[in-house]
């Protein structure tokens, strides 16, 4: 029983404190190669063509990132990004785990009385996107009169940006999507009437994608937005951003920028019509394939599989340790056990994810996102091979125990050399059900900012549309490595089973 | 237990020595004050009907079960169960001193079916007495030679008659060097055909002056091999003595029922 608790506390602190030690040399090590303060940035990554990956390199471009780039240079900042969907953005910011969002924050009155906004960096206006061929929807009007007469349009939009107010006071339904890309499908799928946006990213993505099913009905309202850097309430940075940004407007680098990107100048106000149409070029989905492949599979490589293994081991740990608390003979600890793999059970992994992320900040403990991603999906392994681990060292004959006390081992070596090699081999088919199912969870870890497999694939998508093609490749990928897995567990077993009867 | 016969001091060279065992398990009383001498040397067979406690004392011997009070002595190393600390390392400490003084060979061999015959037998000798690797298995060769398996070494139990997988069970126990053998039951889990193999190595134990003490209803085999013989009913010794007296003539009626039983069952 004292074996099993300090098992459990190890497992515990194995969890906890190492990734969080390497974390924290880590950031040291950085320290002292680079002394300038760093600023987290936040963007979506999936919205071209303001923050993208780009389709080539797969690097974090687009407008905004140019300008927090160039403020950053001009206030001394170190910038890192943490991507994540729009609607994450301002939790993100809440929770600290991002300093500001570069990503056409539009100035609002909720948001002027919440956040520190910056000085305006782009001027633009809304239009409404409607599948091609649709009628009698052009302008804001034409959606309240269809709510008038009760039956209102839908549109899709991710449901904290202030497009999706503009829909909403229009009268329409909010149909809740992640990233424009998506809210274009569905406009296109017909699950959504119509999605209203900033005009540069509608232009931008009918420009890329090569898409023509879509078109551009009208105006949302004449009102023009100005979209701006968000930081918390009363962060210095605020000032330095805005003195970086007159400097930037002074020498031209801002026009500069959007030069680049829109053949007009779209920091200031008036400017002339924006042309995206010099940026990037349609790419056929070969091309979108070819180009997305090789970043996919480093996704894979460095974080989908990676993730996997280290999670797998630590919740192995975990779950031999609630096995044998389970099976101590000790209320306290088999209590313990027994909430832990209720809990764990029954509660979704995204609601475990969100808890970790964003609510543990709460009461102070502030992990990484690949901590957080390790720390949730280990718990949440060791919670399900919890019951296959005891089931299967329950399998194993008291005899075996008896024989193993009687040959002198102790408690540990018993468990080590005589009960886990036979409860191993009840044990490796249903645990690897769990290996492959934590494999596929990883997807899941956008929500936590870590950008595997899944996220890479959707980057590329919200470049291109080419959702068929993309999340092919992507299934591709993960059912080789699930083929993979099923290989290791066929050999495990036929190894387990040597000494068994036949 | 004034009422039992006279415990027998002159055996010379004492090897086993248990005073006034005491056990329950939950409400059943299943030992009532055990005294057992066993001298060095010396066969010694406890017999009786199921339930009558004769496994629980073998076990407690080896501590597989743990006696509520009472002391047990083999060899130099004596464990006083009254005083005996529930848990705690002291509690281990001496609980595995006293294990280490016997072997044990269970009525369902508990060989440890994922090593083979060799390796289930230099177990012990390597993991937990740290001998060298080599000298184990030379020593774990001459005990599967002195058994009859030394051509089944790198076999799996699986692979193995009843018979031989008692025949390693045994081998394993005696690699410990222990200073007592204890046999629960050893043949009854075998077919009939496969006992006669079981009970000779037994036999050569004894003859070459292991120190044993057996649980067995093979009755004509314990009347050949015992030095002493113990007659238990309901958790106390009804008769003990010379087999030739306890099975041979036996005094108490209880001792002359069982065996009428177990021997002329029909």
């Amino acid at each position: 029983m004292r074996h099993a608790v300090r098992l459990l506390v190890l497992a515990f602190v194995g969890l906890i404190v190492l990734p969080a030690g390497s974390a924290t040399a880590t950031t040291t090590h950085l320290a002292q190669a680079d002394d300038r303060p760093v600023v987290r940035v936040g963007t979506e990554g999936v919205y071209p063509p303001f923050s993208f990956h780009d389709a080539k390199t797969n690097k974090l471009t687009g407008f905004d990132i140019d300008v927090i780039k160039a403020v950053a240079k001009k206030a001394g900042w170190k910038l890192t990004f943490v991507e994540t969907t729009f609607d994450g953005i301002f939790t993100a910011l809440d929770a600290k785990r991002i300093d500001v969002i570069a990503n056409q924050v539009t100035r609002n009155p909720e948001r002027e009385a919440k956040y520190g906004l910056g000085t305006t960096y782009t001027y633009s206006r809304g239009v409404i996107v409607v599948k091609k061929g649709t009628t009698g929807i052009k302008t804001l009007a034409d959606i309240k009169k269809r709510s008038d007469d009760d039956d209102p349009v839908t549109a899709a939009e991710s449901v904290t940006t202030s497009w999706a107010d503009v829909a909403r006071k229009a009268g329409a339904k909010i149909k809740a999507v992640d990233g424009f890309s998506e809210a274009a499908a569905l406009v296109v799928r017909g699950d959504a009437d119509l999605l209203i946006n900033d005009n540069i990213a509608a232009l931008d993505y009918l420009n890329t994608t090569g898409k023509d099913d879509i078109e551009i009905a009208g105006d949302a309202g004449d009102e023009v937005s100005e979209q701006v850097l968000a930081f918390r309430k009363d962060d210095p940075r605020l000032e330095e951003s805005n003195k970086a940004l007159a400097e930037l407007k002074a020498d031209g680098t801002l026009a500069k920028i959007s030069e680049k990107y829109f053949k007009t100048d779209v920091t200031v106000e008036n400017s002339g019509d924006v042309d995206v149409s010099g940026g990037r070029a349609a790419r056929s989905d070969t091309e979108v394939a070819k180009d997305a492949a090789w970043p996919m599979l480093k996704k894979l490589l460095i974080a989908t599989i990676p993730i996997t293994i280290i999670s797998f081991a630590f919740g192995l740990m975990v779950a031999v340790a609630a096995a044998l608390a389970r099976i101590s003979g000790s209320r306290v600890l088999s209590a313990i056990a027994k909430a832990y793999i209720s809990i764990i059970r029954g509660t979704p992994l995204l609601v475990q994810l969100f808890i970790v992320f964003y609510g543990l900040p709460e009461i102070g403990i502030k992990l990484s996102p690949w901590t957080s991603a390790i720390l949730a999906l280990s718990l949440n392994v060791g919670g399900y091979a919890a019951e296959v681990v005891r089931a299967a060292i329950l399998s194993v004959p008291r005899g075996q125990f008896e024989a193993a006390s009687t040959v002198g081992m102790g408690y540990w070596q018993s468990l080590r050399r005589i009960v886990f090699p036979q409860a191993a081999r009840i044990a490796v088919p249903p645990l690897s059900n769990t290996a492959i199912s934590l494999l596929k969870d990883t997807s899941l870890l956008a929500v936590v900012t870590v950008t595997e497999l899944t996220q890479e694939a959707r980057f590329a998508a919200a470049n291109s549309g080419a959702y068929l093609v993309l999340y092919g490749v992507a299934a591709v990928y993960y059912w080789v490595v699930c083929v993979g897995m099923s290989a290791v567990q066929g050999r495990l077993e036929t190894r387990l089973n040597r000494f068994v009867a036949r | 237990m004034t009422d039992i016969p006279q415990i027998t001091n002159d055996m010379g060279d004492l090897r086993v020595r248990a005073r006034g065992l005491q056990k329950s398990f939950g409400d059943n009383h299943v030992l009532h004050g055990i005294d057992l001498d066993v001298a060095a040397g010396t066969t010694s067979v406890l017999i009786g009907p199921s339930g009558s406690g004769k496994t629980t004392i073998l076990r407690s011997l080896n501590v597989l079960e743990r006696p509520d009070s009472g002391t047990i002595r083999i060899d130099d190393v004596e464990v006083d169960f009254a005083t005996l600390p529930d848990k705690g390392g002291s509690a281990r400490q001496q609980i595995a001193a006293l294990r280490a003084q016997s072997g044990m060979v269970f009525q369902a061999h508990n060989l440890f079916p994922h090593k083979t015959v060799i390796q289930n037998v230099i177990e012990g000798p390597v993991q937990v007495q740290k001998r060298p690797l080599e000298q184990a298995v030379d020593e774990a060769k001459a005990l599967l030679d002195q058994v009859g398996l030394s051509d089944k070494a790198d076999q799996y139990p699986f692979q193995l008659s009843g018979g031989q997988q008692q025949r390693v069970g045994i081998a394993r126990a005696l690699a410990l060097k222990p200073r007592v053998m204890l046999f629960d039951e050893p043949t009854s889990a075998l077919d009939p055909e496969l006992v006669g193999e079981v009970l000779s190595v037994i036999k050569e134990l004894a003859a070459e002056g292991w120190t044993t003490v057996l649980v067995t209803h093979e009755i004509r085999f314990a009347e050949h091999v015992a030095d002493q013989v113990l007659f238990l009913d309901e958790g106390v010794v009804v008769e003990r003595g010379p087999s030739a007296q306890v099975i041979g003539d036996p005094r108490e009626e209880r001792t002359q029922q069982f065996l009428k039983r177990i021997l002329d069952p029909a």
